[in-house]
């Protein structure tokens, strides 16, 4: 349970953290809250030869800015479920990072970090597919601004360029009136998720579905989203039992999950129609009439 | 009442309130002062502001550090093994495989009865029979270069035949594990003629169940310091259960017992895990090799990989019952992983065989109890040690046997309950009252309690989830102290000191649960001294009489007992003095209270027991004993399957109530209740701690935990794979200890250890099957398995929608 030797260096800015990660180059890894990274190297199943401390690089609150909500990259979990503006402006942001590890882990973790390991079974990511969220990176060829779904690729790995580290997270803020949902299935309290479903969505003045984001997170490589196919089934018609179920039976038939400890592939699959229709409903039951939309 | 006792810590002496139905009591009509209270004790604050040392707290100066080089195979020959790379980082002090072992062997014959040659090295020389066994030790002056040398002996392995299911490795083309053959042990007991009762009986029920390889996930990990004193004794202060481990020491470092000394240190959890040696001989050859302190702390991987494991049972029962609820006949088969080596699997298979047919009175009965070496990780001993597996055995037959006569799952189990001077398949009668009665029916009754009291929406907040809801209850068997024929002692040694403060000196080992505590308390009861001026010395093979290891439920009983003798033989060694000073004649006339020894009823009559000490010395009357408490003995003859097994027995009754998602199969426990007869509690705050301890770790076991073993590679070797529950995930479980049948413990009181880590499993598969109306019969009782009864309910077209659970 001892990391091989690495180098150390800290970070005191953004600019000087794209520096030192192109002096380090494939050997140099970025530590933010170090809840992934640092059990992996105690685990030698991450050996960097050096690591970027980036905790010095920043600290700024959550804040709005032209009706999107910024997250800056050193925000740990705990400040998301619990901050004020984080709840007022996208409360499923708050509620995903209720989901997150247990307490030690929310108080460290952050979502730079989070968003920037890619883990499938990562709750952030799945909302921020779901929110339409984007990543804010700075590179050595300057900042830019990647969609949250063409930022996850596959298993950890991002569409971020050698020399580039996450500087924020960004979401549309969530208009009173539409109705939210994160749920996930877990074996036992604080551990990865088995299925995570979130769902935003807007009814029309009649209650009628308006418009419809649903992802799926942990069951492949990446969070899925599925907002067009719940869309072909509920747009414009009533969110039901009936019509839900539909939806998560279609959800179901779109993802593969692999097998793991806590849960069959087969298990996971069938839980997903289970979960999405669970969350359909819950945000549903949250959305007002002639909402947001 | 000196100054300094409060009414919470010495209540004034009142009766002990009998509890239960009268008549049927053994009651002594004793009164105590300090037994019974919930007094604390310097460990408990000690624990919590982190102040007490534990086995990894300690360090000498010049410590090197140990690490083990574990087998990567399940089942290897070994070619090679090539140390050069490991002895080439700086700071590597000793590099040793086999060849440097001076007698490479771990000798514990398990069975008591002389049945298990089989010798396990301490490392593998030619060959490895499971992933995780020991090969190399090494030792650096740093963790850190101790884990870069181990990765760096490069072991040479061939490939070579291995069997990872117990009833495969008992076909007769099997690859032998040993060349003494895969059957390590099978214990057979018959009693009448059970074949023919099965045949003639009203209704059969046939059931087979199957658990899990579970892991004793103690908080503290195995850790341990050891160095070479002046006098030249391989000293070592260590986690462990079992200080006289020392003599096994011993022989693997060639060197008189004398010259190893094992200090054991509190304990942070043990639950049989700390009872086989487990760092103790790597640390002692590090040290003797290198002549320096060594520490070494197993990861929680290498626990989690490595260290033995309970054993999975497969169980197959056959139960024959009359139309009016009778048990007439009963078949048990139990085949259990012994894993690779034998550690104390003979005897966790004996204690599953003795109570196989549960706390029922069985006229015709046979069990057979098989021991298998599979290439699987070791197992050996866990909390509840054979007698636990069972119960989930035979308590889901109960329930089976109740639905097919259409009789309530109370009544079928009232008509069987074995009474005192009832018989076990063994022929042994029980010789003291069995309460089991009760424990079932308070259970009930708190049960009902909690549900009438309200609690949280079924739900959980989800309203868009479908449950169903569900009652379940279990009643178990488990012996206390080890088997008569190992006619077991334990040794005590006590003094008054000149101020009249006591000292007990005693080689009891605390796992945590207040070993040491409840001495103090039964010390003070005898004589009188306040449980703050007891020293209650443990643990040190030099220093204090063997009282044996902290297992089986067998350290109140014993150590309990040894204290209590020697406790009383000092009162009365001294008691010749007092009345000569305070001129009375007869001892009995005495009494010892609050520090001092009083004639009764008369008030201004009396010495402190400093007073007393000085004068018993001056008199060369000195004021310590040494006393040896001997447990009943008795005999057991292997080839018939009859004799005298465990000195006694603890019963006991949990009921819960469980929510089931009929979508995801996700198992909510509404409430939970635990009930255990212990006859009479020394602290009964450490009593329901050790009920409610044991009810959550059986809840584990019941529904989450497991190490899956695939072709003997253990795939959870982290606790983010191992599912042991935490706060968030259990219930607050109502702890009811009753003091009905007296037992033989000190002032009565019986083994609480392990009993209650057994019913769980059985609760929650009963109450899961009176929800939805389908038995899982394989542990641990998981969501998916959960779906899958469903689905073959459904299958089979049952209906059995309800709203509330079913009247016991």
């Amino acid at each position: 349970m001892y990391p091989s030797l690495f180098d150390y260096a800290g970070a005191t800015s953004w600019p000087q953290a794209v520096q030192l990660l192109q002096e380090g180059g494939e050997e140099a890894k970025v530590l933010a809250g170090g809840q992934s990274l640092v059990p992996m190297m105690a685990l030698r199943l991450a050996t960097p030869a050096l690591l970027i401390d980036v905790n010095g690089a920043g600290d700024g609150e959550p804040r709005r800015e032209s009706g999107r909500l910024v997250v800056p990259a050193l925000t740990r979990h705990a400040t998301l479920q619990r901050s004020v503006v984080v709840r007022d402006a996208c409360p499923i942001l708050a509620e995903a990072a209720s989901w997150i590890g247990n307490i030690r882990v929310r108080h460290r973790g952050t979502i730079g970090g989070s968003v920037a390991h890619a883990d499938p079974a990562g709750e952030l990511p799945c909302s921020l597919v779901a929110l339409e969220g984007a990543v804010r990176v700075l590179g050595p060829s300057g900042e830019r601004i990647i969609a949250a779904s063409n930022f996850f690729q596959t298993y950890f790995t991002t569409a971020l360029e050698p020399g580039e580290v996450v500087t924020a997270v960004e979401v549309p803020v969530i208009a009173s009136g539409r109705g939210w949902a994160f749920l996930e299935l877990i074996r036992r309290v604080g551990d990865f998720a088995l299925v995570e479903a979130a769902a935003l969505i807007d009814l029309d003045d009649a209650g009628q579905c308006a418009r419809v984001r649903l992802t799926v997170g942990a069951v492949g490589e990446r969070p899925v989203d599925l907002s067009d196919e719940a869309g072909a089934v509920l747009q414009n018609g009533s969110i039901d039992e009936a019509s839900a179920a539909e939806v998560g039976r279609r959800a179901s038939a779109a993802v593969d999950p692999p097998d793991a400890v806590h849960g069959s592939g087969a298990y996971r699959r069938e839980m997903v129609a289970v979960y999405v229709r669970r969350a359909l409903l819950a945000a549903a039951a949250r959305a007002g009439r002639g909402g947001a939309a | 009442m000196t100054a300094g006792v409060d009414a919470r810590t010495a209540p004034p002496a009142v009766p002990v309130a009998p509890v239960g139905p009268p008549g049927e009591l053994v009651r002594t009509g004793e009164t105590f002062r300090v037994v019974g209270t919930s007094i604390s004790h310097r460990d408990f604050e000690q624990k919590v502001r982190g102040e007490l040392s534990y086995a990894d707290d300690w360090r000498m100066p010049g410590m090197l550090y140990g690490r083990i080089v574990r087998a990567q195979l399940p089942s290897a020959l070994i070619e090679r093994i090539d140390r050069s790379g490991a002895l080439a980082i700086p700071g590597v002090h000793a590099v040793l495989t086999a060849a440097d072992v001076p007698r490479n062997a771990i000798t514990e014959e398990a069975s008591g009865l002389g049945m298990d040659p089989i010798v396990q090295p301490v490392l593998a020389a030619d060959r490895v029979r499971y992933q995780g066994e020991p090969v190399a030790v090494v030792a650096a002056e740093t963790a850190a270069a101790a884990e870069d040398a181990a990765d760096r002996v490069l072991v040479d392995y061939r490939d070579h035949p291995g069997v990872f299911d117990p009833e495969a490795a008992l076909a007769p083309d099997a690859p032998l594990v040993h060349r003494q053959g895969n059957r390590l042990v099978e214990w057979r007991l018959e009693r009448g003629d059970p074949d023919e009762a099965l045949r003639t009986a009203d209704a059969v029920v046939e059931g087979e169940y199957r658990t899990q390889f579970v892991d004793h996930a103690y908080m503290e990990p195995e850790a341990g310091v050891g160095w070479i004193d002046g006098d030249g004794v391989v000293t070592l202060r260590v986690a462990t259960q079992v200080i006289e481990h020392a003599r096994e020491i011993a022989q693997i470092l060639g060197v008189p017992h004398t010259k190893v000394r094992v200090i054991g240190t509190y304990m942070g959890g043990g639950f049989g895990g700390k009872e086989d040696m487990t760092i103790e001989p790597y640390l002692a050859l590090l040290v003797w090799a290198t002549r320096r302190p060594v520490k070494m702390v197993w990861s929680r991987q290498e626990s989690l990989l490595a260290r033995q494991k309970r054993h999975p049972f497969t169980m197959y029962y056959r139960t024959g019952v009359m139309s009016d609820g009778r048990i007439v006949g009963e078949t048990v088969r139990i085949v259990g992983d012994a894993g690779a080596y034998p550690l104390l699997s003979p005897r966790v298979l004996f204690a599953g065989a003795v109570t196989a047919a549960g706390p029922y009175d069985v006229p015709n009965v046979r069990v057979e109890s098989t021991a298998v070496f599979t290439n699987n990780v070791p197992t050996s001993a866990m909390r509840g040690f054979g007698a636990m597996q069972v119960v989930f055995g035979y308590e889901s037959q109960m329930d089976r046997l109740a639905d097919q006569l259409g009789l309530s799952r109370t009544e079928i189990r009232e008509r069987n309950f074995i009474k005192k001077g009832g018989q076990l398949p063994t022929h042994e009668q029980l010789d003291t009252y069995v309460a089991v009665r009760e424990t079932l029916q308070t259970a009930l009754e708190a049960l009902d309690e909690e549900a009438g009291s309200g609690d949280a929406a079924l739900d959980g907040g989800d309203t868009n989830a479908h449950y169903l809801v569900g009652r379940g209850f279990a009643c178990g068997i488990q012996p206390y102290g080890r088997s008569r024929f190992f006619a077991d002692r334990a040794s005590c040694w006590m003094g008054l000191e000149r101020d009249g403060s006591a000292v007990v000196r005693i080689g009891v080992t605390d796992l945590g649960a207040g070993q040491a505590a409840s001495l103090a308390q039964i010390t003070a009861e005898v004589l009188g001294v306040h449980p703050d001026r007891i020293s209650v010395h443990i643990a040190d093979t030099a220093l204090t009489p063997l009282s044996g290891g902290t297992f089986g439920t067998r350290q109140l009983y014993m150590s309990g007992n040894a204290v209590l003798k020697t406790a009383r033989e000092l009162r009365d060694k001294l008691a010749p003095v007092a009345t000569s000073l305070l001129g009375v004649d007869d001892p009995a006339e005495l009494e010892f209270a609050d520090d001092r020894v009083a004639v009764r009823g008369g008030a201004d009559r009396f010495l402190s027991l400093a007073e007393l000490s000085g004068a018993a010395e001056e008199r060369g009357v000195m004021p310590f004993h040494l006393s040896t408490f001997e447990a009943e003995t008795g005999h057991f003859d292997v080839r018939t399957g009859r004799g005298q097994t465990f000195p006694d027995f603890t019963f006991g009754t949990h009921a819960a109530d469980v929510a089931v998602d009929l979508e995801t199969g996700q198992i909510r426990i509404l409430r939970y209740v635990a009930c255990h007869d212990v006859g009479r509690m020394i602290n009964p705050q450490r009593v329901e701690g050790q009920i409610q301890g044991g009810a959550v770790q059986g809840i584990g076991y019941a529904l989450s935990e497991e190490i899956r073993i695939v072709e003997g590679i253990p795939e959870s070797s982290l606790f983010a794979d191992y599912l042991m529950p935490t706060s968030a995930d259990v219930p607050d479980v109502r702890a009811i200890p009753l003091e009905i049948g007296l037992g033989k413990g000190p002032f009565g009181a019986r083994g609480i250890g392990e009993p209650p880590i057994a019913p769980p499993a059985a609760v929650l598969a009963n109450a899961v099957a009176d929800a939805i109306g389908v038995r899982i019969t394989e542990l641990p009782i998981t969501p998916e398995r959960v779906l899958a009864a469903l689905r073959e309910r459904r299958g089979v077209g049952a209906d059995r929608e309800r709203g509330g659970p079913t009247p016991a």
